[in-house]
C-alpha cells in the first residue's frame, strides 16, 4: 500500500471484511510497539509472489514497492486482513480469468485518472482508482520520509522537529486525513506521555507540512469513494468472486463511468451531499427525475411517490452541515435512494446498480409488473388506522431522534465509524432485509408513508426545542446498530435451537487422554471456562457420561449461562434420568429462566426419584403439576427429616418460583446451617435477598460465596446487579467486568455492563480509570471471545465503553480491539 | 399457580418491590408518567394480560390503569417483554420490527426505558 494510503487512510482504509486492517498506520504502530510479534512471524512466511504479482499493467509504477519498503513494517499491513494471500491471490486470479479487456478498459481508466494504487489490491479491498491526482513520485518519497520520521520520534520519545519541506501539493482532502490519523496515531505512539507533549507532536508534524492544526470537518473522508467501495462490497458479499462477478465489476465500473461522465464526477457527487452546493446537482436530478417520470407516463405513482419522498428527505438532510451527519449511512441510503441507486422492488431493497439513469422508466415499469403488492400495500396503508398512525408517528420520531443524535454526538460516533469501517448502511441495510423477510416490511411501508413535510417540520421544531437530552440521543442513536447485531445474533440462534447444546469449536482439550479428569481437577480448581473446555471433550468422546454432562451443566450454571447448562444438564438427564443433582440443577436453571412448568416438573422429578421422598409423590401427580401440590409435598418431606439439606434446597428453589422470597430466604438459611461451606447455597441466599429487593444482605451472601469460591462468575454478575439495582452503577460495573473476564460468554452480564455504562458512564474520569485498570481484563475477554467464537454483544459492548470515553486513549484502544472482531 | 403463567409476572413482580426501595423513588420521581403494558403468552393481541405501571405513586397493578388514561400503552409478546426488560432487545428496535406496539403519548413513550426494570439475580 502506498504510503500516501497509508497514512491518509482515506477510502481504502476502510473497508468492511477486513475491519482490522480499518487503520493500518495503526497496525503498523502496533507492530513496531511490539504487541503483534507474531504477526511479524507468520508475515515473514507469507510468499510474497503474489505481492509482486505478474500484470504488468499494476505496477507500471516500480517505486510504489519501494516506497512500502522505505517505511519499516509497512509490509504488516498485510497481515491485519484476515488470509492476506489466499485472498489476494483469488483476486488476482479472478482478474485474470476475467474478460481481460474489460478489465484492461477499467484498469486504465483508473490509471489514468489517478496514481497507481498498486499493493492495495493485494489486500481484498478495492484501490480508490481517482485518489487525487495531484500527487505523483517525488513529492510521495518526500512524504513517506518525513511522515516516517515522526514515527521514529516516538522510540525514543524525542521532540519532533519540525522541518521545512518542499511543497507537497497536498490537497485539503490529504490533509485532513493526515490531520486526522496523525493525532489518533499520536496517542499510540505517547500514550505514556501528557495530552500537551501529544498536541506539540501533532502541531510540529501538521505545521511542517503546512496543514492547520485546527480539527474542522473531522467526518467526510471515508465516505468519499463510497459507491465504489458499495459496488465493491456487493461484490464482495457474493458467494465468491468468480469470473463471472469480475465481469460484472467491470461492467458496474464503466456502468458507474457512464453514469457520472468523468471523474469529476466524485467531486460533484461529494459535493452533492456535503452541503449547500448540492444545490445544483438536486436540480439536475429533479429534471432528470422529471423526464423520467415522463417516460413512466403514470405507469406507478406511488414508486415515483417514494422515491421523491426520499428524494425530498434527502435534501433535507443534506442541508444539514454536520459533517458527522453528512456521513451517516442513512444519508447515504437515502440519497442512493433518491437517485434511483436503490430501489424498493417488491418490498425489498436493491441496488439499482445496473440500470443507468435512462432506464429508470423501464425499471419502474418492470418493477410495476412484478410488484403490484407492493401497491396494493401503499394502499392498504393509505386506509390505514390511527394506531397506525400513531405508530408512524412514533417511527418519524425515532427517526428524527437518530438523526439529532447522529449530531448531537460527534465524539461517540466517530468511535463507532473507526470501528464500522466504511458507510456501508444501505448495503446493510438491503442485505438485513433480505434476511429478515417479513417483518420488517412494515419498514418500508413506515418509509414509504412518510410525508416529508410533516417530518422535516416536525425535525426542524424537535431540533429547535432541544428536545433531546444527549443521554437519550444516545440511546436512540444506538437503536439502528443494535438492530443490526441483533439481527445477526438471531440468525446465529436460529441455528441452535434452544436446549441443544453449542460446544466451542477450536477446543484444545480434544484428544486429551483423560479429559473427564482434567475438566475435574479444573473445575476444582476454579478455572470454569478451561473446565467447560475439558469437559466438552470429554462428552463428545463419551456423549453418554453423565457425569461429564452434569459436571458441565454445573460449570455453565457457575459461569453464568443458564441456557447452557440447561442443555447439557438435558444431555445428563438422558444419559441418567434418575440423578438428583441433575433433577435439582435444571430445575434452578428452569427458575432462573423463568420457565416455571419445566422448573416444576423437574423439581417434583427430583422429589420423585429421592430414595427416601419419592413414595411421597403420587404418580398420578406427574401430568398436570400445580405448585401448590408440589410445594405441599416438599414440606411434608422436610417435616420427615428436617435434617436433610437438599430438601430445603429444594424448597427454596420453589419459594423463588412462586416468589415467596422471605420462605425461600428462611429454607436456604436453614440449609446453611446443615452445609455453610455450600458457596452455591450462599449465592442462592444472595440472589433470594436480591430478588426480594434486600440487596444490602443479599451482598453480604455473595461476598460469602466468593469468600468459598472465588471464580464464582455466577457470583461476581450477581454482585453487580445488585449494586446496580441500587443504583450504584459504578460498582456494579467493577462487578460485570470481573464476571466478563472470567466468562466472557456471559451474555447476561455483557448487557447488564452496557446499562450500567450507559448510567455510571457520566463520569468520565471514572470511566477512564476504570478502563485502565481493567484494560488487561476487559482484553482477556475480547480475545477469548475472538478464539470461541464471535460474539456480537462483546463487540458492541466495548465499542460502547470506547465511545463513552471517546476523548481517551484507553477507550480508543479498547475500540479498536472491538474492531477486530 | 397456573403452569400457563408469564414470565413477565416475576419482573413485574420484582419490579414491584424495586418501586419500594430509595432507587426506586428516584426512578419513580425522574419518570413521573404511567404506563400499561399488554402482554401476550404467545401472539400478540391474544389472552394478553395487562400490567400497570404507574410511576406517579411507584405502584405496579396487574390490570388497567384506573385513574384515567395511561400516558402509552405498550402491547408485546412474554417472550419480547423479557428480553425487553433485562437489555436484549431495544424498544426502538422492537417497534421497528413491528414486534411492539404503543399508544398513546408519543413523549411518554419515549421516555420509557427498559432500565427501570431491576434485573433479576440468578440462583
Amino acid at each position: 500500500m502506498a504510503m500516501r494510503e497509508l497514512v491518509t487512510g482515506g477510502a481504502a482504509c476502510a473497508v468492511p471484511g477486513s475491519s482490522s486492517s480499518s487503520n493500518p498506520l495503526s497496525a503498523l504502530a502496533n507492530a513496531l510497539t511490539g504487541s503483534s510479534s507474531k504477526t511479524r512471524d507468520r508475515i515473514k512466511e507469507i510468499p510474497t509472489s503474489t505481492t509482486t504479482g505478474t500484470e504488468p499493467p499494476f505496477y507500471q509504477d516500480a517505486t510504489a514497492e519501494d516506497r512500502l519498503k522505505a517505511l519499516p513494517g509497512a509490509d504488516f499491513d498485510h497481515s491485519f486482513s484476515r488470509h492476506p494471500t489466499l485472498q489476494s491471490s483469488e483476486f488476482l486470479r479472478n482478474f485474470r480469468t476475467a474478460d481481460q479487456n474489460g478489465f484492461a478498459d477499467a484498469w486504465e481508466e483508473i490509471h489514468r485518472s489517478g496514481p497507481p494504487p498498486p499493493p492495495a489490491l493485494l489486500d481484498h479491498r478495492l484501490p480508490p482508482p481517482q485518489f487525487q491526482p495531484t500527487l505523483e513520485g517525488p513529492p510521495q518519497r518526500v512524504l513517506s520520509n518525513f511522515l516516517h520520521s515522526f514515527v521514529g520520534s516516538s522510540h525514543g520519545g524525542i521532540p519532533f522537529r519540525p522541518a521545512p519541506l518542499p511543497a507537497l501539493g497536498l490537497s485539503e482532502g490529504d490533509k485532513q486525513c493526515i490531520r486526522d490519523r496523525s493525532s489518533i496515531m499520536a496517542r499510540h505512539f505517547f500514550a505514556d506521555k501528557s495530552e500537551d507533549f501529544i498536541n506539540a507532536q501533532v502541531n510540529a508534524l501538521l505545521s511542517s507540512l503546512d496543514i492547520d492544526g485546527d480539527v474542522q470537518a473531522k467526518g467526510p473522508f471515508a465516505g468519499r469513494f463510497r459507491e465504489l467501495e458499495d459496488y465493491w462490497n456487493e461484490s464482495q458479499g457474493a458467494p465468491r468472486p468468480g469470473p463471472p462477478q469480475t465481469d460484472g465489476w467491470v461492467a458496474e465500473f464503466s456502468q458507474h463511468r457512464i453514469e457520472h461522465g468523468d471523474p469529476n464526477a466524485w467531486a460533484h457527487s461529494f459535493e452533492q451531499q456535503h452541503g449547500p452546493n448540492s444545490w445544483a446537482s438536486e436540480f439536475e436530478q429533479e429534471q432528470r427525475l422529471v423526464s423520467a417520470a415522463d417516460q413512466m407516463r403514470g405507469a406507478n405513482i406511488s414508486n415515483l411517490a417514494a422515491m421523491e419522498q426520499t428524494r425530498m428527505l434527502a435534501h433535507t438532510l443534506a442541508q444539514n452541515n454536520d459533517p458527522k451527519f453528512q456521513n451517516s449511512k442513512f444519508l447515504q441510503f437515502v440519497s442512493k435512494m433518491s437517485r434511483g441507486e436503490l430501489i424498493i422492488d417488491d418490498n425489498q431493497v436493491k441496488p439499482a446498480a445496473l440500470s443507468s439513469p435512462g432506464d429508470w422508466a423501464t425499471e419502474y415499469q418492470q418493477q410495476y409488473t412484478a410488484g403490484p403488492s407492493w401497491v396494493d400495500e401503499y394502499a392498504g396503508n393509505q386506509a390505514s388506522s390511527d394506531f397506525c398512525k400513531q405508530d408512524h408517528k412514533f417511527f418519524l420520531t425515532w427517526f428524527c431522534q437518530r438523526i439529532a443524535a447522529l449530531s448531537l454526538d460527534l465524539s461517540n460516533k466517530k468511535k463507532k465509524k473507526l470501528s464500522h469501517g466504511p458507510d456501508q448502511w444501505a448495503n446493510e441495510f438491503s442485505t438485513e432485509r433480505e434476511q429478515s423477510g417479513p417483518v420488517d416490511d412494515q419498514w418500508v411501508n413506515e418509509f414509504s408513508k412518510l410525508h416529508v413535510n410533516d417530518w422535516a417540520d416536525e425535525f426542524g421544531r424537535q431540533v429547535g426545542e432541544g428536545a433531546f437530552g444527549e443521554s437519550s440521543a444516545d440511546n436512540w442513536a444506538d437503536a439502528y446498530d443494535e438492530y443490526l447485531n441483533e439481527q445477526v445474533v438471531a440468525k446465529q440462534k436460529s441455528d441452535a435451537p434452544r436446549g441443544v447444546y453449542v460446544f466451542s469449536d477450536m477446543n484444545p482439550y480434544v484428544g486429551h487422554p483423560n479429559p473427564l479428569k482434567e475438566g475435574q481437577e479444573l473445575f476444582r480448581k476454579g478455572l470454569l471456562s478451561e473446565s467447560v473446555l475439558a469437559l466438552e471433550a470429554e462428552v463428545l468422546k463419551n456423549p453418554d457420561n453423565a457425569e461429564g454432562w452434569r459436571l458441565l451443566g454445573i460449570a455453565h450454571a457457575e459461569n453464568d449461562d443458564d441456557q447452557q447448562a440447561i442443555a447439557a444438564m438435558m444431555r445428563a438427564h438422558e444419559a441418567d434420568p434418575t440423578n438428583l443433582e441433575v433433577l435439582l440443577a435444571l430445575g434452578v436453571s428452569h427458575t432462573n429462566e423463568l420457565e416455571q412448568a419445566a422448573a416444576l416438573k423437574y423439581l417434583y422429578g427430583w422429589l420423585r426419584h429421592h430414595p427416601k421422598y419419592g413414595t411421597l409423590a403420587n404418580p398420578e401427580l406427574s401430568d398436570s403439576l400445580y405448585y401448590a401440590d408440589v410445594a405441599r409435598l416438599f414440606n411434608e418431606a422436610a417435616e420427615m427429616s428436617p435434617e436433610d439439606a437438599d430438601v430445603h434446597v429444594v424448597l427454596g428453589v420453589l419459594y423463588n418460583l412462586s416468589r415467596e422470597y422471605d420462605k425461600a430466604i428462611a429454607s436456604f438459611q436453614r440449609a446453611l446451617k446443615l452445609k455453610p461451606q455450600d458457596y452455591s447455597l450462599w449465592n442462592k441466599l444472595g440472589a433470594t435477598q436480591a430478588n426480594s429487593v434486600q440487596s444490602a444482605e443479599a451482598i453480604l451472601a455473595y461476598q460469602q460465596a466468593l469468600d468459598l469460591k472465588p471464580n464464582y462468575v455466577r457470583a461476581w454478575a450477581n454482585m453487580g446487579i445488585s449494586y446496580a439495582n441500587q443504583g450504584m452503577y459504578e460498582d456494579s460495573i467493577r462487578y460485570y467486568v470481573r464476571a466478563l473476564a472470567m466468562n466472557p460468554k456471559a451474555d447476561n452480564a455483557w448487557q447488564y455492563l452496557r446499562i450500567s455504562l450507559r448510567y455510571g458512564g457520566e463520569s468520565k474520569v471514572f470511566l477512564n480509570g476504570l478502563l485502565m485498570r481493567f484494560r488487561s481484563l476487559l482484553f482477556v475477554p475480547l480475545k477469548a471471545t475472538n478464539a470461541h467464537g464471535k460474539m456480537r454483544g462483546a463487540r458492541d459492548s466495548c465499542i460502547i465503553a470506547s465511545g463513552a470515553v471517546a476523548e481517551e486513549y484507553s477507550g480508543w484502544e479498547v475500540g479498536k480491539s472491538c474492531m477486530d472482531y | 399457580m397456573a403452569t400457563t403463567e408469564l414470565k413477565s409476572d416475576a419482573i413485574f413482580e420484582l419490579l414491584k418491590r424495586f418501586l419500594e426501595t430509595e432507587e426506586g423513588i428516584a426512578v419513580k420521581n425522574k419518570v413521573n408518567l404511567v404506563y400499561q403494558f399488554n402482554i401476550a403468552p404467545k401472539k400478540m393481541g391474544i389472552d394478553e394480560v395487562i400490567y400497570t405501571i404507574d410511576l406517579k405513586k411507584g405502584e405496579v397493578i396487574k390490570g388497567q390503569y384506573e385513574g384515567g388514561k395511561p400516558d402509552a400503552t405498550f402491547s408485546l409478546k412474554d417472550e419480547d417483554f423479557i428480553k425487553l426488560s433485562n437489555g436484549k432487545l431495544n424498544p426502538q428496535i422492537a417497534f421497528m420490527r413491528g414486534a411492539l406496539k404503543i399508544k398513546g403519548s408519543l413523549s411518554a413513550a419515549q421516555k420509557f426505558t427498559p432500565d427501570i426494570f431491576p434485573k433479576p439475580a440468578k440462583l
